[in-house]
């Protein structure tokens, strides 16, 4: 082997020993020493490559995190969307609780079982029958208005036509009383507007401003005079010369009815003209109960905090030892 | 060695020190990939073996800091790990990538064992199973990466010296 590369060899050796040597005194420094030279090098050389460390640990658990925080939000969602749904049903019972208020007699509350299928739309099922005194022909109506009429009852359930059913029929009139015709579903409509009514045979002296509320006649028998069915949306134009067609919105939207009340036919026969401005009236007293009630609540556990928390300040010298 | 070749030889080295502490971290892998492991035997079968120990040595410091209850073990084992690689390469191994990858799997192991006498961490059969297993396994997947490490850089560093 030649002399330089003799050397270079020798230098490689001892370069390696001093480093090994230098590790080994590193392995068996005191603590303190130790952790000082650590430390040093971590705030100096090491510094980069440390916060390089730690930025790709966040990261992957912030990875990681994705999942767990898209399943909280996910479910935080879904509460929301119920607690949406349960405020709604809540005002929509307070509302029919006002109705009943309002009716005050001769109705039968019901469940509607809505069968959701095909077909199904037009109909539903109500969860009271002949038992509770629920009869063929019976109006069934919502707090927004009318839903119905009972077409056959059972002994404990009924089937009730809705409004968009073409067997539908209510003779209504314009709620100031200057118009009368025919209410029926609008067949001829597609898509959406099929769910619209029809109010037909209205005399061509009078003519109606869309956002008219038409609300039944109390003529034929069958529905009670006073119910809100629909509001003009726009006249429709027909073949027919001798009288006016117009399109209605109906007043209740049917996904929405969960409950509703079935009119027997001595409260018909009485009228319920005024149960819906009264079970306004009495839809906004309630609220103002409700309002009171919980302001009541609220001072009491306030007054009953007060109490505690002066309870507690008291001196030990002076709470009575039972 | 040219300027040039050491240079890119260097962007390499740092490149892997890099990925050690943020690719290693963000898989957090049981069997870790040692990229200094890696850019110490790339840099070592290319450079003397005092240089390469220095280089090991300087290496394992860093890492030690990170760790300073074993501090000095990773020195250690890293300066054993990059002279003998280097002496090693130049002494028996031609540029052959298979043996390139045995190198590096035999080079990961060495030091894990040598770390692992060193710290004094483990003992009894916790310090068996992570010797016969977890660091085979370690060695196993980091020669695999070695070897694409050195596939991709071949190109542009060359083959290292016989």
């Amino acid at each position: 082997m030649p002399r330089a590369a003799r050397t270079d060899t020798r230098v490689d050796l001892v370069l390696a020993g001093v480093c090994g040597v230098a590790a080994l005194v590193c392995l068996i420094l005191p603590a303190p020493m130790r952790n000082a030279t650590a430390a040093a090098l971590r705030g100096t050389v090491v510094a980069p490559l440390a916060a390089l460390q730690e930025r790709a640990e966040l990261g992957r658990k912030a990875f990681l995190a994705r999942d767990e925080a898209l399943r909280v939000a996910d479910s935080v969602t879904l509460r929301s969307q119920r607690l949406a749904g349960v405020e709604e049903e809540n005002e929509r019972l307070r509302r029919l609780l006002g109705l009943a208020a309002a009716v005050q007699w001769g109705f039968v509350p019901a469940e509607v079982l809505q069968g959701r299928g095909l077909g199904d739309e037009f109909t539903a099922t109500l969860s009271a029958g002949r038992r509770e005194g629920v009869e063929a022909f019976s109006p069934v109506i919502a707090p927004e208005g009318l839903v119905g009429m009972v077409e056959q009852a059972d002994a404990t359930l009924s089937l009730a036509i809705l409004w968009p059913h073409p067997d539908f029929r209510v003779s209504a009139m314009v709620a100031d009383g200057s118009a009368y015709g025919i209410v029926g579903a609008h067949l001829g409509g597609q898509g959406a507007e099929r769910y619209l009514l029809e109010l037909r045979s209205v005399p061509l002296r009078a003519p109606l401003k869309p956002g008219a509320l038409v609300v039944s006649s109390g003529l034929g028998g069958v529905y009670p005079k006073g119910i809100p069915v629909g509001t003009v949306v726009s006249e429709l134009k027909t073949g027919e010369s001798y009288a006016r067609t117009y399109l209605l919105r109906p007043v209740v939207k049917l996904p929405d009815v969960a409950s509703v009340l079935i009119v027997g036919a001595a409260r018909v026969r009485a009228g319920l003209e005024s149960a819906w401005e009264v079970g306004a009236a009495t839809d906004a007293a309630t609220r103002r109960v409700v309002r009171a009630a919980d302001s009541l609540a609220a001072l009491s556990r306030r007054r009953t905090a007060d109490s505690l928390a002066r309870a507690a300040a008291r001196p030990e010298s002076t709470r009575k030892v039972p | 060695m040219t300027p040039a070749r050491a240079a890119r030889l260097a962007a390499v080295f740092l490149l892997l020190v890099a990925l050690h502490y943020t690719l290693r971290p963000a898989l957090a892998w049981r069997a870790p990939i040692d990229f200094l492991v890696i850019a110490v035997l790339l840099v070592a079968v290319r450079a003397r073996p005092g240089v390469a120990a220095l280089l090991g040595f300087a290496l394992g410091l860093v890492s030690d800091s990170l760790t300073p209850a074993a501090f000095g073990a990773g020195a250690l084992s890293m300066t054993v790990v990059g002279f003998s690689a280097s002496r090693l390469k130049a002494a028996f191994f031609a540029d052959n990538i298979a043996l390139n990858g045995v190198f590096v799997f035999l080079g990961k192991w060495a030091f894990d064992l040598i770390e692992l006498i060193a710290e004094q961490r483990l003992r009894g059969v916790e310090l068996l199973v992570q010797a016969v297993f977890w660091s085979p396994l370690a060695a196993a997947v980091t020669a695999a990466v070695g070897l694409v490490v050195l596939l991709a850089v071949r190109p542009v560093l060359g083959a290292a010296r016989a």
